[in-house]
């Protein structure tokens, strides 16, 4: 080990200074944005939104099933490295695992803004109700959420009692800590660690792909009173898009983080079986929603017709053909076409960022255009699009996660000191 | 300004002077109950107006106006004007002093005697008369938001002190030892016949006065439908309230069982635990929830706020940011408050077409359970499997 160990390299954080103040200085402009939006909202409670009781739910829950997915998605990808042992993708697994957690408090930070009552977000570990789907859900995030930070700890313990040997006074104490006091770095811990992140992983991924996403989309299917939703393929259309998102994002800070903070070169190899992964999702994805879409079409049911009719030729129409078709199936696909601009990081950086955008587009397409027709004939319409404040506390939450992530990645080891696969 | 509150077993009787210039009497009746039970009041039908109108000067009419004769009009009134001994000698209660009790409280209104005055004058008499109901009912001429009686008489008289709304939704909030609200022994159930049915929307301002709903939210709605194409147009009212379902999908959905059916019947909302989620919202297949987003008619009507309703018979006073029912979703109760009273929904009581039934659907001989069995009956949504406690006749 000792000879190891001056192998090991360790300066996490940015490359450049000036990108770095830079970066914070975007983040912080994002948070404050947000706080301000935040006041605004609770000054102003609920009535700060474009929400009506026609169309109760809008940007808030589009988003926190955007993160949602991101996180299951993120996971997913985790699980191939530490689960299925996919060659090659070891060097992601924490950074996937890392993303995959701050997601996931990115959506509950979502949920807690959209209840009216935010003071009693507590309440739902107090009184339960078996039948309900979003019962449910608010335990299996709780316990998803615990899944990954034991997967990440396992994964980081080793690499976090190695740099706590190597540091001293307040950060040796901080690593050693973050090991909870796990300092051994022998090979046979090293396969402890490896036994119980397989483990975890094993629970995970039942968890992530039913309960997490499956279930978000079970949430919405189980509503027999809108008929756009209530289809047995929409939580599989749930997990398939948050798969391809996850895959997305992982995607984009792998090259992101491996340029500007590790100051190495991206792995083509690595990049491209990332690519190919995502062309299996983009398919998938657009072909089983062509199916969703074709049964609902087929089935002549006035509902059906009317709320595709609102997506395909409603005033919210752009966000489908651009965002949706276009952003997160049609330009990536045309991207990770051609096998050189697979191995080029910055084109992938482009897919990526493209199609994790577009889901955005995919989250809102599923929340909105459903209200939009009343659930009887005779009651109005609804219309929605979200406020400035709705937009505002959107942004500052998500540059609220953009910071814990950058600040995760300044201090900790996402990248394994030895380099990659398994040693 | 004066009352006389008190009553006899099975009766009360309440003298007001209210709206000033006139002299009420209003009996209210209790039907005979179990001992221990909780006591419901009904107003009997036939309130009497004792004197009415004041008989102002004819004075010089304005140019352009006629005039209209105001004397004449008050003699007419005097005619009408049934004779208060007749009146009172329906009840239990001594004649004479009701008699002399409302003339004096025309003197209080007219400003001759002060409320002090009348009430030093007539606690003893009372008190003799009505015995512990005038000692345990409150006064509401003491403690009232417009106290007509200063503090020192008010300590001195043998009533009790409270207010009229702490007596009505005392009443309603009695435990009943099975706990409470939505525990009674019927299963209300509410017929409206589409044929009667004008459009007119009385209902729905009814149920906002009642329930005092704040802007967007609307328990109950006509929705109006019109078929086919000219000439040949039909228009169809459908009054919306709650449907009560039996398999509600709303209570399915609630993550904290902040929603649940009452053993009566009605879907209850639990306003203290309820966390705004709305999904319960989004699960109702009739539309019939409303987020209560905090908007209110103080900058429509001055004093909007001012009267509050007891839902689900808690009375949580005026409306606060932060305070429930803000924040939460909210839908009719069938007005709860007012069928644990003896009283039908707001709805039902205002409805000009008599269109609107109201209650037991388990009572094999009541008005509701046999119009809901009729050929006519249906339920809106019957295949969603919701199973409504509100049926329409076609
Ligand atoms: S009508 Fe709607 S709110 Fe009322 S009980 Fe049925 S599902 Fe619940
Ligand atoms: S809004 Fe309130 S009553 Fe409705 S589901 Fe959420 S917590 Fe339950």
């Amino acid at each position: 080990m000792s000879t190891q160990r001056s192998r090991f390299e360790f300066d996490p954080g940015f490359e450049d200074d000036r990108l770095r103040v830079a970066w914070y200085a975007v983040v912080g402009v994002l948070v404050a944005v947000g706080a301000y939006a935040t006041y605004l909202r609770l000054t102003g409670g609920m009535a700060s939104t474009n929400l009506t009781s026609i169309v109760p739910w809008g940007a808030w829950v589009a988003f926190y099933i955007y993160f949602v997915g991101l996180s299951a998605g993120a996971f997913l990808v985790s699980t191939m490295a530490n689960v299925f042992e996919v060659e090659g993708m070891h060097r992601i697994d924490r950074e996937a695992l890392f993303a995959a957690i701050i997601s996931m408090a990115v959506a509950l930070l979502f949920v807690w803004i959209d209840l009216g009552r935010m003071d009693r977000m507590y309440f739902p570990f107090i009184w339960r109700q078996l039948t309900s789907a979003l019962s449910w859900e608010v335990h299996a995030y709780v316990a998803y959420i615990g899944i990954l930070v034991t997967e990440l700890y396992f994964s980081m313990r080793i690499d976090l009692a190695r740099v706590a040997e190597r540091t001293s006074g307040l950060r040796e104490r901080f690593y050693a800590a973050l090991a909870l006091g796990r300092l051994d770095t022998s090979e046979e811990s090293q396969a402890f660690d490896q036994r119980w992140l397989k483990r975890a992983g094993i629970v995970g991924i039942p968890l992530a792909i039913f309960m997490v996403h499956g279930g978000t989309g079970v949430l919405f299917a189980v509503s027999k009173a809108r008929p756009y939703w209530n289809s047995g393929l929409f939580p599989v259309i749930f997990v398939v898009s948050a798969l391809l998102s996850g895959t997305a994002l992982v995607m984009m800070i792998y090259v992101l983080r491996t340029r500007l903070f590790d100051g190495d070169s991206v792995d083509p190899d690595l990049l491209d079986r990332l690519a190919q992964l995502l062309i299996g999702f983009i398919i998938v994805d657009a072909a089983l929603t062509a199916i969703e879409t074709f049964i609902a079409i087929a089935s002549l049911h006035p509902h059906e017709i009317e709320t595709w009719q609102v997506i395909m030729y409603g005033p919210m129409s752009w966000s489908f053909w651009w965002f949706m078709i276009g952003f997160s199936w049609v330009f990536p696909m045309v991207l990770l076409s051609k096998r050189s601009w697979r191995r080029t990081p910055s084109v992938m950086v482009l897919a990526g960022l493209s199609v994790v955008i577009g889901i955005i587009a995919v989250r809102f397409n599923i929340v909105v255009p459903a209200q939009v027709m009343p659930v009887m004939e005779g009651l109005p319409h609804g219309s929605y699009f979200p406020t400035l404040v709705e937009w505002g506390t959107s942004v500052g939450m998500i540059g609220v996660g953009l910071l814990l992530y950058t600040l995760g990645a300044e201090t900790l080891p996402l990248t394994p000191l030895s380099g990659g696969d398994h040693e | 300004m004066g009352y006389l509150f008190g009553s006899h077993p099975g009766q009360t009787v309440l003298v007001s002077p209210f709206p000033p210039g006139s002299v009420y009497v209003y009996v209210y009746e209790f039907p005979d109950q179990p001992a221990g039970a909780a006591p419901t009041a009904r107003r009997r039908d036939d309130w009497q107006r004792v004197v009415a109108m004041s008989t102002a000067d004819d004075g010089d009419t304005l140019p352009g106006i006629p005039n209209v004769g105001k004397a004449d009009l008050d003699a007419m009134v005097e005619n009408e004007r049934p004779d208060p001994r007749e009146e009172l000698a329906d009840v239990e209660a001594d004649t004479d002093l009701g008699v002399s009790m409302a003339e004096d409280a025309q003197s209080v209104a007219r400003g001759e005697i002060s409320g002090d005055e009348y009430w030093e004058k007539y606690d003893e008499a009372a008190a003799e008369e009505f015995g512990d109901a005038y000692r345990e009912t409150p006064n509401p001429a003491v403690d009232a938001g417009d106290q007509t009686v200063s503090t020192e008489t008010a300590e001195s008289l043998s009533c009790a002190v409270g207010s009229m709304d702490t007596v009505s939704t005392e009443t309603a909030q009695v435990d009943d030892g099975e706990g409470g609200i939505g525990t009674g022994g019927e299963k209300w159930g509410m017929v409206i016949d589409l044929q009667k049915c004008v459009g007119c929307d009385s209902c729905t301002v009814a149920c906002k006065s009642e329930n005092r709903t704040p802007p967007g939210v609307s328990y109950n709605v006509v929705m109006e439908e019109e078929h086919g194409e000219f000439p040949n147009v039909t228009r169809t009212n459908v009054p919306r309230p709650c449907m009560q379902c039996d398999n509600p999908p709303c209570v399915q959905v609630c993550p904290v069982s902040a929603t649940y059916k009452m053993d009566d019947g009605v879907v209850n909302i639990d306003y203290d635990r309820c966390i705004g989620c709305r999904y319960c919202n989004i699960a109702c297949p009739y539309g019939a929830r409303y987020f209560d987003f905090g908007e209110n008619y103080d900058d429509e009507v001055e004093g909007a706020g001012e009267i509050t309703s007891p839902e689900y018979g808690v009375d949580r006073g005026s409306r606060e940011e932060g305070k429930s029912p803000i924040g939460n979703i909210r839908k009719c109760s069938f007005c709860t408050h007012r069928l644990e009273r003896g009283e039908e929904p707001a709805c039902v009581e205002t409805c000009v077409g008599d269109a609107r039934n109201m209650g037991d659907l388990e009572n094999p001989d009541s008005d509701v359970a046999q119009m809901a069995d009729s050929s006519r009956a249906f339920q809106l949504k019957e295949d969603e499997g919701t199973d409504p406690n509100v049926y329409y006749l076609k």
